[in-house]
């Protein structure tokens, strides 16, 4: 259906796209993997209009495509589904396919495209509501509108990136479902994915891009996941890191009773309450936008709870400021790198300094301390592998997993007791992961606290103690790892399921101990 | 170190110096492209270019005298702007330039007028810091209305500009008028409140060494302590900003209290080095051109310094060059839009290529 050969393109220096050659045939499922940075994204922007190549051809059912726009690219039978959509939230789902509609006329047929979405939507199992306001359906059916809109311009071939990034796992396997369904119609879906276990269950093929070249391609039949593990990286992963038994010792960090709306008067966090002890990683799984950036907020400071109360080690920090917090040791990797952790029009020395510039070395007086804050950077960047030109980089020059090492070089760097870790592997590939992971299990080693937010159970399962899930702000269920069973997870992450648990189990207790009670020394 | 690598280092720091001198050579293109089409305009209306802006020249650099009236004229500009960059780059769109010069001229009148009697030397100095003090306190009450009514500042600013100018229009036709006088206007300040001359049988005032005082000084804050550090960091993320725990209400009202102290300096050394009394409409059009000047700038103290002095000198060739080619004198003003539109155009970089 789809031949690419010889795509070639370069961004300045940065060559993106080496002579690739990609084949899709009709009727089938093909994975697109490759670390970050490897060519992907480069490639299907080429295949979709969105940026031109400099060199290679590319013919989709027998017609060249060349200098197309994404429009082009749609009329051809083409469709992309980008990792946040491309959706009106205040349309309904029929305004939104509207909105795509690509045989022009006078009128809109309301109605006639009404019952087109019905009948596509029972024909692949979209449960969607053709009259449901966007803005009002989950991520997960917010896609699936993205599907139908793809599905209903006539597309033949779909291009997913990172399509289960936000979903709950029920969620994801009914989009896998939908997905089985448009290939045995006849479509041909290219699945753009860092999930090496979602490779495995949907795609028939697979294809492999390093530094932007074809790494291999293989049928996934008869594959595992170490083997698609070293065609991405090119060498043999170590095999997962080793988690020491650990007995958990005194309680680092205490949350009691935490509740928060948003600007809008909407409850975000509701009545949050458990303890993360020296040596111990309690997990917060949950699809996203559940509560858990707002809790972490809450603790780090960056937002003040309308009730509950936080300590550290003791002290009632509900009221501290950011840098106090910092003094008491607390660490916090926020989930969004792009605009929160990092700033990208600023060096990586000054990212590094970022949080406590008003504090030595940084400071000297009134002023900065430029050399100071410099050789701190370089320390920091050695400790933890940066690679850049220096530390006067910008940071917006950095790949996302040299990126993240900035953000855990500044937070981890110091040494803390309490770390706030949230969603850091996100969009990482597996090196940089796996670096995260090793990083956070070496900081409980070394006797933090750390509450680690994630929505990927595999890696919440590598590290965490204790799991609690959270859903519409609210903790439904925790667990020990050693009981943690997949599905009442994911069934639990998917709201339809709630465990009522012991206090001992929020505060890590073994069940012979009384449970505490959050009355602690007050330091103010 | 191994040689390579100092011969590494060294290449990486002259193509830096490179990059940073970028900026610069592309803002005199755009001053050029300005200058250029202005000519044809010129040509347009059947006069000659050169002979139009050779006059420009001379009348603002012509003599001793013109380059000090060029240099008064920079002075407000150059206090105003710099306030300007500070508060743009924290991402606090200060607009009430035009308002806080308007107080601070007043206030400083109203020191002078009330003390007459102060020693001099001390006079001057008292009446500049009440006239800072007023611009601040005028650019902190359109702060609080942004902080407690989360009424955007721009919208604020602006409409305090036309307090601010009316109030001292409302002052000269009552308090502070000069009896009998059939213009808006003070009575002359006594002698010991006037600004001392910095040049002997000149106009040209001490104020230039204050507001390129303040230049540098608002460089060193900018980039060379906490506090700039936390404005450059509120303006390039407020989640970041957020996250590093910069306070934003905080960080916004104290930008605004140094950017309204500038201005109301600014209308106090005018008032005391160049009119020796409150006029009406004394500071008419110089907020708008000192948000031109720090755009012109990138919004960078060291920046605004020559793009300041160029507004200066090039208003004060004006009058000159309509006198002697009879080229209209708001030519100026469409050099200066252009210039504007070129040096932004420049200096606006596309973005850094992205990773694939």
């Amino acid at each position: 259906m789809l031949t690419m050969r010889g795509i070639t393109k370069a961004y300045g220096d940065v060559r993106a796209n080496r002579g690739i050659d990609f084949d899709v045939p009709a009727g089938r499922i093909i994975g697109l993997l490759g670390e970050n940075g490897s060519g992907k994204t480069t490639l299907m922007n080429i295949l979709f209009g969105m940026v031109p190549a400099d060199a290679g051809t590319i013919v989709f059912r027998e017609r060249v495509l060349a200098r197309h726009t994404p429009r082009g690219a749609i009329a051809a039978g083409i469709s992309m589904i980008h990792q946040h959509f491309m959706l009106v939230l205040a349309m309904t789902v029929t305004e939104n396919v509207m909105l795509a509609w690509n045989d022009d006329g006078t009128w809109l047929h309301h109605h006639a495209v009404a019952g087109r979405i019905k009948e596509a939507s029972d024909a692949y199992g979209l449960q969607l509501d053709p009259s449901a306001l966007v803005g009002e359906l989950s991520l997960g059916a917010q896609q699936r509108v993205e599907i139908v809109k793809a599905v209903l311009q006539g597309a033949v071939l779909l291009i997913l990136d990172e399509p289960t990034s936000s979903l709950s796992p029920p969620e994801v396997s009914v989009l896998l479902g939908i997905l089985r369904r448009l290939r045995n119609d006849g479509c041909s879906v290219v699945f753009i994915s860092h999930k090496l276990s979602e490779v495995l269950e949907l795609c028939d093929d697979v294809i492999v891009l390093r530094d932007g070249a074809v790494a291999g391609s293989r049928p996934v039949a008869g594959a595992t996941r170490e083997d698609l593990a070293y065609m991405m990286v090119g060498r043999e992963l170590p095999p997962p890191v080793e988690r020491s038994a650990r007995a958990p010792g005194r309680e680092l960090l205490l949350v009691s009773d935490l509740g928060a709306r948003d600007a809008a008067g909407a409850p975000r966090v509701r009545g949050v309450s458990f303890s993360v002890r020296e040596g111990e990683v309690f997990a917060i799984a949950g699809v996203d936008g559940n509560g858990q950036g707002e809790l972490a907020d809450i603790i780090a400071g960056a937002r003040a709870p309308d009730t509950g109360r936080v300590f550290v080690e003791g002290q009632d920090v509900t009221a501290a400021s950011v840098a106090e917090r910092l003094a008491a040791g607390l660490a916090y990797i926020p989930a969004d790198r792009a605009s929160t952790g990092l700033v990208g029009v600023m060096t990586i020395a000054e990212n590094l300094a970022m949080r406590d510039v008003g504090a030595p070395p940084h400071r000297r007086g009134w002023w900065l301390d430029r050399v100071a804050t410099r050789a701190l950077a370089e320390t920091r960047m050695a400790e933890f592998g940066v690679r850049a030109r220096g530390p006067e980089a910008f940071a917006a020059t950095l790949s996302g997993g040299n990126q993240q090492k900035v953000v855990l070089a500044r937070e981890l760097g110091r040494a803390p007791r309490v770390v706030l870790a949230v969603q850091p592997t996100r969009g990482l590939d597996p090196g940089a992961t796996r670096f995260v992971i090793e990083k956070i299990l070496a900081l409980r080693e070394a006797g933090a606290a750390v509450l680690y937010v994630s929505t990927e159970l595999d890696e919440i399962l590598a590290v965490a103690d204790r799991i609690a899930v959270m859903y519409g702000g609210r903790v439904v269920g925790i667990v020990r790892r050693e009981d943690a069973d997949l599905t009442r997870l994911g069934l639990m992450m998917a709201g339809a399921l709630e465990e009522t648990s012991s206090a001992a189990l929020a505060y890590g207790l073994s069940t012979s101990e009384p449970a505490p009670r959050p009355g602690h020394r007050d330091v103010h | 170190m191994t040689s390579t690598e100092t011969l590494d280092t060294t290449f990486t720091r002259v193509l830096s110096a490179a990059a940073a001198a970028r900026p610069f050579v592309l803002a005199l293109a755009g001053v050029g492209l300005a200058l250029a089409l202005s000519g044809l305009l010129v040509l347009g209306s059947g006069k000659s270019p050169l002979v139009a802006y050779g006059s420009l020249a001379s009348g603002a650099l012509g003599s001793r005298d013109r380059i000090a009236v060029a240099l008064n004229k920079a002075t407000p500009y150059l206090l105003t702007a710099t306030g300007v960059a500070l508060c743009f780059r924290a991402q606090v769109i200060n607009i009430g330039g035009e308002g806080q010069i308007a107080v601070g001229g007043m206030a400083a009148t109203w020191v002078a007028l009330a003390l007459p009697a102060a020693p001099a030397g001390v006079l001057p100095i008292v009446a500049a810091l009440v006239g800072a003090l007023a611009g601040a306190a005028w650019a902190a009450l359109a702060a609080l209305v942004r902080l407690t009514r989360n009424v955007h500042e721009v919208l604020v600013t602006l409409l305090m500009n036309f307090i601010g100018v009316l109030l001292v229009s409302e002052m000269l036709h009552g308090e502070l008028g000069e009896p009998g006088a059939g213009f808006p206007q003070s009575p002359l300040l006594a002698r010991a409140a006037w600004l001392p001359r910095l040049v002997r049988g000149t106009d040209l005032h001490v104020g230039i060494l204050v507001a390129v005082a303040a230049v540098v000084a608002a460089h060193l804050l900018l980039w060379r302590t906490p506090f700039g550090f936390r404005l450059r960091l509120r303006g390039a993320s407020a989640h970041a900003a957020i996250y590093a725990g910069v306070s934003m209400k905080r960080s916004l009202l104290s930008v605004m209290l140094v950017a309204g102290g500038l201005a109301g300096l600014a209308g106090a050394l005018d008032v005391l080095g160049v009119h020796y009394r409150l006029i009406e409409g004394f500071s008419s059009g110089f907020g708008f051109t000192a948000v031109s000047i720090a755009l012109i700038g990138g919004l960078n103290p060291l920046g605004v310094l020559p793009a300041g002095l160029f507004f200066a000198f090039l208003e004060t060739g004006a009058l000159a060059m309509q006198r002697a080619v009879g080229v209209p004198s708001p030519l100026v003003l469409v050099i200066q839009g252009l210039t504007m539109v070129f040096v932004l155009a420049a200096v606006a970089l596309p973005a850094p290529a992205r990773r694939a």
